[in-house]
């Protein structure tokens, strides 16, 4: 029964009704979107703004640590101050009475520097000059780099507008020792030079992060947490022994003042293995302090420079010769002092003196220029090129330092008349300390060439060991020709003019001096100034160590005589480093002249 | 047909037998509900919240003690960071050496072995004589950063870089060390 008077309350009911429903729909709507659609995002708001906190979990850069595995390079925490300019002012403390004290922003400063380094003015200075560049700075470094210790008691003055941020950095506690081949990292972390460099891969540690969710007053809510760990960087060992390194860095330092030489280098290298024991140079950085050292200091001039090497290179060419040209140490040439050869070229000894007969042992003793040349005609240029190739000349070496130098051997078609010869004396190419070295590894290891390495290992933050790949050991010469070598290079330091000098009381040695000219880069060579180079082996019955002693342009004497006395001293202190045994034989003294 | 009726039909020839009927017996009067169970129930359950509460607790109160821990750990990482940098350096090469050599002692020459089998010596068999082959405290060419200021232990005046320490050499610099061994060392004869 549906009168009028009934129907219109009903209507409204229904109306309103419907409006009740439709702003409940509405309301339903909007939860399930909140709640199920949009749920994700809105707890991950709710953790960004109000919950949620996270922390980055630092791994910690890998150590590089010597042949013995003391630490060469390690990591520590370093904070950066920071300022907040706009709200810098006076601080209130309690006194010991309890009572409220307002210390000014001066004295304030004056706290601050104390504990940095700094002036009260100069960290005044800081907040005026980042509130005369813009008034509302919030932000000036203090000091970056601060230690620990520092942070702490700069975190006890408890001045709400001083905060710090914690940031992994590098130190080193040898200092300079081996600095030139581990090299250093910026202040942002990354690495700009040698081992650290090169070796990145291996050191690199990934960051983590832990996120959780705190209380009202800042504690963790239990079972909130989240962490992605850190995984930290690998262990590098390297073959390098750091006491035989500061040894060899302090005697070459010593050694470059005395001469008045530019620079100066010492390396040693494991005869069986070709595995560099040290690598000292000098001058060169400390890497805990690079600022203090020139730009030119602070890579590795072991590995940058070249040089033509002068002398040293008459043991390549005699082995050379006795390989391939049916020589032996007793084979005999006649030559003078000052020498015309057939193609019109001129080769001059640095001594004058008549016509000699010569032994090629007589010609190694006294580094006759000449003579060297005449041997050299024994086998034709094209195979002198394949030897010296094969000895690594020109081929750089298996370490790839960061911005290793090769050396330079034009071919043997390129090689004018004066070439030929020069080439016999090491003059006219230009090689590097570690292809030296390399070189005589072949002759002192019976005629097998090692690939250098300056890396040992890399052990991961899981374990594992990596050991990097070296290239085959080369076969340059026959054993017995490296024998023959051998036993002339012993009779070098048995005869020459500098025997004393370089004599190591109880031990047989062997090896060459060299005296390279340098180039004035105008085409023609300096005058009285030289690279000297002094290379050798021991013991020469059966070689262990390889030392070679450079230096840039020494003054005081000018030739390679200068290294003489470090180089003995050098490897006296391999010998004593490694116990090697002294000799229980005599040499055989080979003749000098025909 | 309902079938009420159908079954009425189909139990109709069975009416020869008489059901034995009886009296249904008067159902027992049903006992209150025992007041131990649900005293049992409630107290469960109160014991259950009560628990559930107190481990609440509990983990909320370890939660503070793992807050105050972990800032105890924080404070102590700081401690060994700082003791890590107060002796960075100390075991370098530099800092040995410069010590020794304040002590007057040398890096020597030529080193000699003695064999134990038959008591040979080996190598030169010489003494040192007091001159050192590389100068560590005089002329410090290797410079460490970390130590520049930090006291030798053995000359606390002196630093690694710092003014060489005077150390007497008595005449001919063997006052303290051993004269060489002429005919060989007296080995001990076991047996």
């Amino acid at each position: 029964m549906t009168t009028r008077s009934t129907r219109s309350p009903r209507r409204r009911t229904v109306v309103a009704l419907a409006v009740v429903l439709a702003v409940l729909a509405g309301f339903i709507v909007r939860l399930v979107d909140i709640q199920v659609v949009n749920a994700d995002d809105h707890i991950a708001d709710s953790m960004e703004v109000a919950l949620g906190a996270s922390r980055t979990l630092y791994g910690t850069r890998g150590e590089i640590v010597d042949e013995s595995g003391q630490t060469l390079a390690g990591s520590i925490l370093l904070y950066d101050g920071v300022l907040d300019p706009k709200n810098v002012g006076p601080l209130t403390r309690e006194d010991d009475d309890g009572e409220r004290v307002v210390v000014p922003w001066k004295d304030v400063a004056a706290e601050i520097g104390v504990i940095t380094g700094q002036t009260a003015d100069e960290v005044q200075k800081i907040v005026a000059d980042a509130l005369a560049e813009d008034p509302d700075s919030q932000f000036a470094y203090l000091r970056r780099g601060l230690t620990t210790e520092q942070y702490r008691a700069l975190v006890d003055i408890g001045a709400p507008f001083l905060t710090f941020d914690q940031h992994p950095a590098r130190t080193y506690p040898d200092g300079a020792v081996a600095g030139n081949l581990v090299g250093f990292m910026g202040t942002d972390g990354d690495p700009l030079a040698g081992i650290e460099k090169s070796q990145n891969d291996c050191l690199l540690a990934a960051n983590g992060t832990l996120t959780f969710q705190k209380g009202k007053d800042g504690v963790v809510i239990p079972g909130t947490e989240q962490q992605q760990p850190a995984v930290d960087g690998g262990t590098l060992q390297l073959t390098i022994n750091r006491d035989l390194q500061w040894y060899l860095q302090q005697l070459i330092g010593e050694q470059v003042q005395d001469m008045a030489a530019q620079s100066g280098s010492v390396m040693v290298v494991e005869v069986e293995t070709g595995k560099i024991r040290a690598a000292a140079e000098y001058p060169t950085v400390d890497p805990n302090n690079v600022d203090a050292s020139e730009d030119a200091d602070r890579g590795s001039r072991l590995f940058r420079d070249w040089f033509e090497p002068g002398s040293t290179f008459k043991a390549l060419t005699a082995a050379t010769v006795i390989d391939a040209g049916g020589q032996s140490p007793t084979s005999t040439v006649t030559v003078s002092g000052d020498e015309t050869f057939a193609n019109g070229a001129r080769v001059t000894d640095s001594f004058s003196h008549p016509a000699y007969l010569y032994t090629l042992a007589g010609v190694l003793i006294d580094s006759s220029n000449a003579g060297i040349s005449r041997f050299s005609e024994t086998v034709g240029a094209e195979t002198r090129v394949d030897y010296l190739t094969r000895f690594g000349i020109g081929q750089g070496s298996a370490i790839g330092f960061e911005g290793e130098q090769v050396g330079l051997l034009y071919p043997a078609s390129e090689w004018d008349n004066q070439t030929l010869y020069n080439t016999a004396y090491g003059q006219g190419l230009t090689t590097t300390v570690p292809e030296l070295v390399g070189a005589y590894d072949a002759i002192a290891n019976d005629g097998v060439r090692m690939p250098l390495s300056i890396v040992e290992s890399c052990t991961k933050a899981d374990g594992t060991v990596v050991t990097p790949t070296l290239p085959e050991p080369t076969r340059v010469i026959s054993e017995s020709t490296s024998a023959q070598v051998r036993q002339m290079l012993e009779n070098v330091f048995l005869q020459a003019n500098y025997n004393t000098e370089v004599e190591i009381p109880g031990y047989r040695i062997a090896g060459k001096t060299g005296t390279g000219e340098k180039s004035d880069g105008n085409g023609g060579y300096k005058r009285g100034v030289y690279y000297t180079t002094l290379i050798g082996f021991a013991p020469a019955e059966d070689p262990k160590y390889l030392v070679v002693v450079t230096l840039d342009e020494p003054t005081t004497v000018t030739s390679s005589a200068a290294n003489a006395p470090a180089f003995q001293k050098a490897m006296t202190q391999v010998l004593k480093t490694y116990r090697v045994m002294p000799a229980t034989t005599a040499p055989t003294l080979l003749p000098k002249f025909g | 047909m309902s079938a009420v009726a159908q079954t009425a039909a189909i139990s109709a020839p069975a009416r020869s037998w008489t059901p034995r009927l009886r009296a249904v017996e008067e159902p027992s009067r049903r006992r209150r509900p025992k007041l131990i169970y649900g005293v049992v129930a409630l107290v469960g359950a109160l014991t259950i919240g009560a628990a559930q509460m107190a481990l609440s607790i509990l983990t909320t109160q370890s939660s503070y003690e793992l807050s105050t821990l972990t800032q105890e750990a924080r404070q102590l990482t700081w401690q060994k960071q700082i003791l890590y940098d107060d002796v960075a350096g100390l075991s370098s090469p530099q800092y040995l050496a410069a010590n020794a050599s304040a002590l007057g002692m040398v890096i020597a020459e030529s080193p000699s072995y003695l064999r134990l089998s038959d008591g040979a010596l080996l190598g030169a068999g010489q003494a040192a004589l007091g001159a050192t082959s590389v100068d560590a405290i005089g002329r410090a060419a290797v410079p460490n950063a970390l130590i520049t200021d930090t006291p030798l232990v053995t000359a606390p005046k002196a630093t690694i870089e710092g003014a060489p320490v005077e150390t007497a050499v008595a005449d001919g610099g063997v006052a303290n060390t051993p004269p060489p061994i002429a005919d060989g060392l007296p080995t001990p004869s076991t047996h």
